[in-house]
């Protein structure tokens, strides 16, 4: 319905003309912020058109094809060895360059193949979702944004508000970042289950409960997030390192450091 | 000497049999409600990759929906059932007048009593502190934890579908 | 003077507690068993465990703390001597499941959590409610469970281990409330903290009632108070307390106070001593062995001191019956024997064994009251090899009494010499039944 919808005022969104959607993909919940007029024209059969169906369409279009849980999916069948590069769909190259990048830029602590199976997960979520919100800045959007389960891309010269969420303490925001046309992405520690492994020890990483990494574009920006968690407390000094990106991290211990210009982003 | 050799095998013994009997035991129902007057045209309810099964659970938090139950001029949403690695986790916002005042959950992973434990502390932290976040006038929680994961990700949807 | 015939006051016998003990037990494990949704996985089965086990010892200190509450059905059908065994022996058994369960729930946790033993205690300790209060009442426990070994006690002096033992109430109290807050047991149950609640209570008014508002009414009735002090031997005292309206405590022969004499160095303890004479209408007599600093001190006792004394306890108190009448006494134990020994009707032999003649007390009184009521009194008096052998065995003591085999043996005496005794009846056929002892070892 109309963006005067009854909680657009109490979540800040710039006023009339908005709309949100959420979408059950990936595994997650994704998250759409974006002009009411994203959704048109509208399908023959009622169903969401524009460019916000197009972003729908693509974010399943990429959960069946690089989704390691199903056996059909593009990524599994190159795991195995069943499908070769060239058959597979052109993006899975792209992807996988893309991580080479991010891979070699972190020394290793981001890889394709934790625990010996190949699984891009960790870069594909955040392309995935910097993509579907290419979408709308192709389609004349000047404003939106695009929340894969607490891994955002923002889009538009407004600032954004975004709560961290306190690791240790589950409810509480750690602190607020805000900022303009930009990425955050969280890495952490589940409350049960760690799904980060440091590749060196096989382990899951310690030192960290969590860390935020700001950037431009979420691709990146997410898949350091992840590089930084395995690092655990060397992540510090790394990130410092990388032009564009900071960070904000919570040590297992409750104690908090962040890179030194990370202040421009708090809110 | 020969009590304590008794005393430690019987106990060994009865954990063993206790454990193993409840091991034999299948997981809790499925009971997951998703009523309230938040209904949306979107997709159906949630494909777990894990396998979790999930049941409303008696806690101290409000749990089950609340909508039957509302005075006048508060509305109840529900987010939608959002994953997590152990289970759906969904929740349902209660507005009046643009302001979430109360937060239930409807559904959590309960596999374990871990699971019922994490909930049953973590939840009325996260619930009372949704209503302090709301004031804080953010666009979205990024976050990692996986009961805060699924939470965000069903408040963001609760949020979505009402506006 | 015979004994006075009363009705028979409540008492539980040994294997009514047990089975009430084993009832309770199982009623915690159905708890736990009703609540648990079932259990996968090695991480499952690690914190299962750990959940039944801290279940039991939430039960378990409540059964300990009241095998010492001094409930009267308790004391009078179990004795106090067994109750301490038995408290003994629980709660080294307590204090093992306590470690046992700290340890599984980490553990467990930790593999569900995937992550390392160490973090997983540290987030326990720092988020979860109530766990660090409840990991120095562990640790607590585990103190007095070390200082209450045996080869420890032989090392500390009474008074410290006496103190340190009361940090039990203190563990207990720290360690209840992480009992609600994280029980998974517990969780959204309310009927269970209720009644998991109520036992607590419970226990606790019993403890504050038997333990300090009867004792202090008792001494507002009978205003205890000491008479005087009378050497009986080298090394054995009498001390005579006086009182109001003694009568109306229904002490029997063979039963002890314990008593807690109100002066500097002995108020904070109170100690088990048997009656050595049938009780008066105004005055108590008990005997006393000279074994360390708390009877040293009561040599010095001034008259006047005044006294609170619990009691009567015991369950050494002789039905009447048609068979005969056997008293074994050693040493010390010759204390309740002699106020049986006097009071007890019917056909009574005493047999009184001491390692030297100095060792023995009462004498003349004994000799007196066998001629006054024609039972007889043997003294076994002798080191073995003065002797030539063990005096009390089972040729000795069918010689001495040739009807053993059909009359009831009541031993007292320090520990070694009780059970050799007790072995000594058995093999002499006096069936298991029909011998009662008590041994003095707290």
């Amino acid at each position: 319905m109309p963006g005067g919808g009854v909680l657009s005022g109490s979540l800040g969104s710039s006023g009339s003309g908005r709309y949100r959607h959420a979408e059950h993909v990936m595994g997650t919940v994704v998250s759409f912020d974006v002009p009411a007029r994203a959704r048109e024209p509208r399908g023959p059969a009622g169903q969401i058109g524009g460019p916000l169906g197009e972003a729908v369409r693509w974010l399943h279009w990429v959960d069946a094809t690089f989704s390691p849980y199903r056996d059909d999916s593009d990524v599994s069948r190159f795991g195995r060895g069943a499908l070769p590069l060239a058959d597979c769909a052109p993006e899975l190259a792209e992807v996988l360059e893309g991580c080479a990048v991010i891979s070699a830029r972190s020394g290793g602590y981001f890889t394709t193949m934790p625990g010996g199976t190949f699984d891009p997960s960790g870069y594909v979520k955040g392309w995935a979702i910097e993509r579907a919100a290419a979408i709308f800045t192709a389609a004349g959007s000047a404003e939106h944004s695009v929340n894969g389960g607490g891994d955002v891309q923002f889009v538009g010269d407004r600032l954004w508000r975004v709560g961290i969420a306190d690791p240790l303490r589950p409810g509480r925001l750690a602190l607020v970042v805000a900022g303009r046309d930009f990425a955050v992405a969280t890495s952490g520690v589940a409350e049960r289950g760690a799904h980060i492994i440091d590749p060196y020890t096989g382990q899951p990483p310690v030192g960290l409960a969590s860390i935020t990494v700001v950037g431009a574009t979420l691709a990146e920006t997410d898949a350091f997030a992840t590089a930084a968690f395995a690092m655990g407390s060397a992540a510090r000094d790394w990130v410092e390192s990388l032009d564009g990106y900071e960070a904000f991290a919570i040590t297992a211990a409750g104690a908090i450091w962040q890179t030194s210009g990370f202040g421009a982003y708090l809110g | 000497m020969r009590r304590v050799i008794l005393a430690v095998t019987g106990t060994i013994a009865g954990l063993v049999a206790l454990l193993s009997f409840k091991s034999h035991v299948p997981s809790v129902p499925v009971a997951a409600t998703t009523g309230g007057s938040g209904g949306s045209s979107s997709s159906s309810s949630s494909s777990s990759s894990s396998g979790g099964q999930t049941t409303t659970v008696p806690g101290e938090f409000p749990q089950g929906s609340l909508a039957g139950q509302l005075p006048a001029g508060e509305t109840a949403v529900d987010g939608k059932a959002a994953d997590t690695a152990y289970g759906p986790v969904q929740i349902q916002l209660i507005e009046r007048n643009t302001k979430i005042v109360k937060v239930a959950v409807l559904v959590q992973p309960a596999n374990t009593l871990h699971d019922i434990q994490i909930g049953a502390f973590a939840f009325p932290k996260l619930i009372s502190e949704t209503l302090a976040a709301q004031n804080a006038k953010i666009d979205a929680v990024s976050g990692a934890s996986y009961t805060s994961a699924g939470y965000i990700a069903s408040l963001q949807s609760a949020l979505d579908q009402s506006a | 003077m015979p004994v006075r015939p009363k009705n028979r006051p409540t008492r539980v016998g040994a294997r009514g507690l047990l089975a009430a003990i084993i009832t309770g037990g199982l009623v915690v494990i159905a708890l736990w068993w009703h609540g648990s949704p079932g259990v996968h996985g090695l991480g499952g089965w690690l914190t299962g465990a750990g959940e039944i086990l801290g279940l039991l010892c939430g039960y378990g200190v409540v059964v300990l703390v009241a095998l010492m509450a001094r409930l009267p059905p308790l004391e009078r059908g179990l004795g106090t001597d067994r109750l301490a065994r038995w408290h003994a022996m629980g709660g080294r058994y307590v204090v093992s499941l306590v470690v046992a369960h700290g340890l599984l729930i980490v553990w467990g946790y930790a593999v569900t959590a995937h992550t390392s033993v160490v973090s997983e205690s540290a987030t326990l300790l720092t988020q979860y409610p109530d766990v660090l209060m409840a990991t120095v009442a562990g640790v607590l426990l585990l103190g007095v469970g070390i200082v209450s070994m045996r080869a420890a006690r032989r090392r500390v002096r009474y008074e410290t281990w006496y103190f340190l033992h009361l940090y039990t109430y203190l563990a207990i109290a720290l360690a209840f409330s992480h009992q609600l807050a994280v029980g998974a047991s517990f969780v959204g149950n309310l009927a269970a903290r209720f009644w998991w609640s109520a036992m607590y209570v419970t226990v606790l008014v019993l403890v504050l009632w038997y333990r300090v508002a009867v004792p202090l009414r008792s001494y507002r009735r009978h205003r205890f108070e000491v008479l005087g002090v009378k050497a009986e031997a080298p090394g054995v005292i009498s001390v005579y307390i006086g009182g109001t309206r003694l009568d109306e405590l229904d002490a029997e022969p063979g039963q002890f106070f314990r008593w807690r004499f109100l002066t500097r160095s002995l108020w904070w303890s109170s100690h088990p001593f048997s009656l050595s004479a049938a009780p008066g209408s105004d005055v108590l007599r008990i005997t006393v062995k000279n074994l360390g600093d708390h009877s040293q001190a009561l040599a010095r006792l001034q008259p006047g001191t005044r006294v609170f004394a619990e009691g009567p306890y015991g369950a050494f108190t002789p039905a009447d019956s048609d068979r005969g009448v056997l008293l074994l006494a050693g040493g010390v134990g010759i204390t309740p024997l002699r106020a049986i020994f006097a009071a007890l009707p019917g056909q009574v032999t005493l047999i009184y064994r001491a390692s030297s003649e100095r060792d023995i007390v009462f004498r003349d009184e004994l000799d007196a009251i066998a001629a006054a009521r024609g039972g007889c009194v043997h003294y076994l008096v002798g080191s073995r090899d003065e002797i030539g052998g063990d005096p009390l065995s089972p040729r000795v003591l069918r010689s001495l009494v040739p009807d053993l085999d059909e009359q009831d043996a009541y031993v007292c005496g320090p520990a070694g010499m009780t059970s050799a005794a007790v072995r000594a009846l058995r093999d002499a056929g006096v069936p298991r039944q029909r011998i009662h002892f008590e041994s003095f070892e707290f």
